[in-house]
């Protein structure tokens, strides 16, 4: 690490402008990033970290935003006030960016080579065939497998991963000197992340550029970085080497953020929440394997309450009008028992049939074979009267509280519907009485009744989904990735509100999940899903402690374990 | 409650009042409206669609006065006042436009108007039978005169009914239509969407005219006709753009849940997805009712829109069109600057809508 900063930030506030109003979100920040060095910015929606660095690349959207005070240097030259004709070359040239979206970052109807391909020919001297010659470098430098496929292959046709892969070859064409990689894996899966990661790192030490890494996740940004600064509201709250960060955190922001995450190694009653953190009331109180152990047996002595047996989910493409019609199983052969009261987790990764199984046991997507029974009756096969009635026992958490509320209609209307639907309570007023019941339940307020959904922040939204879901006393919640959009100690919040209901309205869930450390905080039994099938079933605890697949293994060692 | 001014429909209220032009256009479109209800009312002429004749002073310019002999019908009309204010009245009086009148005890001598510098000859009529006042005013022709010597201000007032009413008929029975069969075809998909679009594609190939002219032959000839006929044209661009808002909307998550707690279709169509994907609508409907306004005025133009003598803006065209090169081009600019004012007011009051309720067209 020389002394010289290559990049330096030095009191830059940004202001967003909207009807008139300025806006002050990134308040006089100030960060260096050295040569050869992997810089984590970590901090959660809404904290300024995309920003800020939006701002090093002058991209900030022109009209309603403008960077009111401070410097950005990059190798002695002030960024601030460049022209776009000379920002442009330092873009791409001098310091590149990977999104976040490889699925949207790259476009549709050009090949991934000829993408790659244009950036060369833009920022250098090459000629085709050599221009060629080095994007297929490029792509077997960031470990493309069949780098001759890719270079002709479209977008569409090759999986995420690799997207994001030919996303870095592109950034890394030009050989910059600063890569900035905004949340480069969160849409991926986690094994995935985990080889992104490792390309990530070995990228940069063979090439010793300097790397700002952005990521909400903590423990992500422990593995790759090598020093560390946390964003709040704006603000950097700390800095420094990742070691000082997450041994001994010093501002309280920090400690909650690293507190709120699930662990893996205990298992607390409840997770500590920032709130929690800020006033020092952290209930360190675990659940010990004993207790454990005596309530996971009292709960499968008694009947199952879903059984699923042989479960088949068939979706046929047709291909043209003579060609058969070819099938692709996204849900095959499964079985599994719920019982009363316990928390069914379920992982895998995107595209194994987990959302598929969920809608098949809603009976929103009809499964084609196979057999569910809820309560001993077979409800694959109901009429719709008798459908509707099953609708009022088996409910749903969805994973975007914003896109599953109606945005026209009141959040107290919104819960309040399903119970008119449903003949709960006998009036206009007991039900409104019982609405406002469940927003206090819920964490919300009575004047919160006549907001609309989208005067709500994301955790306040999910409780306002929770809430509409437990209206109708259903018995079975499925929560398909109820708590992935959200921030973690707003996550730490909502894990911490659906526990509680648990307790005291004896639901039960099936937690279904892609992040292993939370569902193995949930649940009760885990059950890990692959390509349609079922590749572990048991104790969580049990299957985490000593997995029984190479799958399964693979899939506990890519969870990003922090320091 | 105060807290209801936060609902998007009222957050889009707001940006519409701040558009100038959007809000400009409304009360454009409003006068308009109260114009053409209550055109009976200010019209100068307010004989049943303002058919009051006068040959001899056809085609004047625009502020003409000429003094006008009224002789009251012998035959006494019951109409009551409700009718005469909305309908008009049905006036079986007499005008003559006089150049010059001497009255001596109970007969009035007088010269009838003549243009050209002729003078006519002197008549009289006798008027002890009928008790009236004063049987000469002047009059004037704020627009002048039509062909047949109508007073040009009052057919453009009562004309304005016709095409507010087809932009109202045409919108109102394309938005019935189009909405129920594209909800339809967009939730349910499958069968009942290949029907509807079957449907849909046929209406689509029918010209408006021959569909107006078919129309005309099954139903006969009339406005009544045109608006049916201009309405059962229009649905079918509702229809799709409905179709297609219903398509994405249902995909939403929040049908999903609505499908999750278990409630109906009806309900699901009517309350979850419609209000959803009004904006689209309400912004395709303001096109519609500027495009019946000019499907209107061109049958008329044609003949085969409001048969004569009612007024209508496009028809006014028509009987005039050729004065345009006889120097008094006013005759067909009046109605058509009436006609292009009204479509550019619903067009930017569409503009504004859009805007305001942020659909991307």
């Amino acid at each position: 690490m020389t002394l010289n900063p290559i990049l330096s930030l030095e009191n830059v506030s940004i202001s967003f402008t909207s009807q008139k109003q300025e806006n002050e979100v990134i308040h006089g920040i100030s960060y260096q990033l050295f040569s050869n060095e992997i810089l984590g910015i970590v901090g959660e929606s809404g904290s300024g970290k995309s920003i800020s660095s939006l701002a090093i690349m002058g991209l900030l959207p022109k009209r309603v935003s403008k960077i009111t005070n401070g410097r950005i240097t990059f190798l002695d030259k002030e960024l601030i006030g460049l022209s776009d004709k000379a920002l442009q070359h330092i873009r791409g040239h001098d310091i590149a960016m990977i999104f976040q979206e490889p699925m949207s970052s790259l476009n549709p109807t050009m090949t991934c080579g000829k993408q790659v391909e244009e950036i060369l020919l833009q920022h250098t001297n090459l000629t085709q065939q050599e221009a060629k010659e080095e994007t297929l470098s490029l792509f077997s430098k960031v470990k493309l497998p069949k780098p001759n496929r890719v270079y002709t292959a479209y977008p569409h046709e090759i999986s995420g991963g690799q997207k994001q892969r030919v996303m870095i070859a592109m950034a890394i064409a030009c050989k910059p000197k600063i890569l900035i990689a905004d949340e480069p894996t969160t849409a991926l899966d986690v094994t995935v992340q985990k080889d992104i990661i490792q390309l990530l790192k070995s990228l940069q030490e063979d090439t010793k550029m300097s790397v700002i890494f952005i990521s909400h996740d903590l423990s992500l940004v422990s593995e790759i970085a090598d020093r560390v600064l946390v964003m709040y509201k704006g603000n950097i709250v700390e800095q420094g080497d990742k070691t000082s960060i997450f041994k001994s955190p010093k501002h309280k922001y920090t400690k909650a953020l690293i507190a709120s995450k699930p662990s893996l190694r205990v298992r607390f009653k409840r997770l500590p929440t920032i709130k929690d953190v800020l006033n020092n009331t952290v209930n360190k109180a675990i659940i010990s394997k004993e207790e454990r152990e005596k309530k996971q047996a009292s709960l499968y002595s008694k009947q199952p309450l879903l059984e699923v047996f042989n479960l088949e989910k068939t979706y046929f493409s047709k291909s043209g009008w003579f060609s058969k019609k070819e099938g692709f199983k996204a849900v095959n052969n499964v079985s599994f028992k719920v019982y009363e009261g316990e928390t069914l987790g379920l992982v895998g990764e995107s595209g194994c049939g987990k959302s598929t199984l969920s809608n098949a046991i809603l009976l929103l997507d009809k499964a084609t074979s196979g057999s569910i029974t809820y309560n001993g009756q077979d409800i694959t096969n109901l009429t719709p009267k008798e459908e509707r009635k099953l609708r009022k026992d088996i409910q749903i958490i969805f994973q975007d509280p914003f896109a599953s509320l109606n945005p026209r209609i009141p959040v107290g209307k919104a819960i309040m519907e399903p119970m008119e639907v449903h003949n709960i309570g006998t009036s206009y007023k007991d039900r409104k009485q019982r609405v406002i019941e469940l927003l206090d339940r819920v964490g919300l307020t009575k004047s919160d009744f006549n907001k609309y959904p989208h005067e709500f922040s994301g955790g306040q939204r999910q409780r306002v989904g929770i809430a509409r879901t437990i209206a109708l006393q259903p018995k079975l919640i499925i929560c398909d990735e109820s708590v992935s959009a959200l921030d973690i100690s707003v996550q730490a919040q909502v894990l911490n509100l659906l526990n509680e209901l648990k307790e005291n309205y004896n639901f039960t869930y099936i937690f279904i999940s892609h992040d292993l450390s939370v569902v193995k905080y949930m649940s009760n039994q885990l059950l890990v899903m692959n390509q349609g099938k079922i590749e572990d079933i048991g104790d969580a605890d049990a299957i985490y402690n000593s997995p029984k697949t190479d799958y399964t293994k693979k899939l506990i060692d890519a969870i990003p374990k922090g320091l | 409650m105060s807290r209801e001014s936060n609902s998007l429909t009222a957050l889009a209220l707001q940006k519409f009042k701040r558009n100038f032009w959007g809000v400009f256009s409304f009360l454009f479109i409003i006068l308009i409206g109260l114009i053409s209800v209550f055109a009976y009312v200010i019209a100068p002429d307010n004989s049943v669609s303002a058919n009051q004749m006068h040959l001899s002073i056809h085609s004047k310019n625009p502020g003409f006065k000429v003094d006008m002999l009224t002789v009251p019908s012998i035959v006494s009309t019951n109409q009551n006042a409700f009718d005469k204010w909305f309908f008009g009245v049905k006036n079986l009086d007499e005008e003559i436009p006089i150049s010059y009148h001497n009255i001596q005890n109970d007969t009035l001598f007088y010269k009838e108007y003549v243009s050209g510098g002729l003078e006519a000859e002197e008549k009289h009529i006798v008027f002890s039978d009928f008790e009236t006042k004063p049987y000469v005013t002047q009059k004037h022709f704020v627009f002048g005169t039509d062909k047949y010597g109508r007073d040009m201000l009052s057919r453009i007032l009562v004309g304005a009914r016709i095409s507010f009413f087809i932009g109202f008929v045409a919108v109102f029975i394309s938005l019935v239509v189009g909405i129920l069969l594209g909800s339809l075809a967009g939730y349910y998909g499958g069968k009942v969407d290949a029907v509807i679009m079957w449907l849909i594609n046929v209406t689509w190939s029918i010209p408006t005219l021959l569909l107006v002219i078919a129309i005309t032959l099954a139903l006969g000839k009339g406005f009544w006709q045109v608006f049916i006929a201009v309405g059962l044209t229009m649905w079918v661009e509702v229809a799709r753009v409905v179709r297609g808002q219903v398509m994405s909307a249902k995909n939403m998550q929040y049908i999903t849940a609505a499908k999750a707690l278990g409630y109906k279709d009806f309900r699901i169509i009517f309350k979850h997805i419609l209000p959803n994907i009004m904006a689209p609508v309400i912004v395709i409907s303001a096109a519609n009712f500027a495009a019946a306004i000019l499907i209107e005025s061109g049958l008329s133009f044609l003949g085969i829109g409001a048969q004569p003598p009612m007024a209508s803006w496009g028809a006014m065209i028509k009987d005039h069109y050729n004065y345009i090169i006889l120097g008094k081009p006013y005759l067909a600019l009046i109605p058509g600057l009436c006609i292009m004012s009204l479509v550019m007011a619903f067009m930017l009051i569409g503009n504004a809508l859009r805007d305001a309720l942020e659909v991307k067209t």
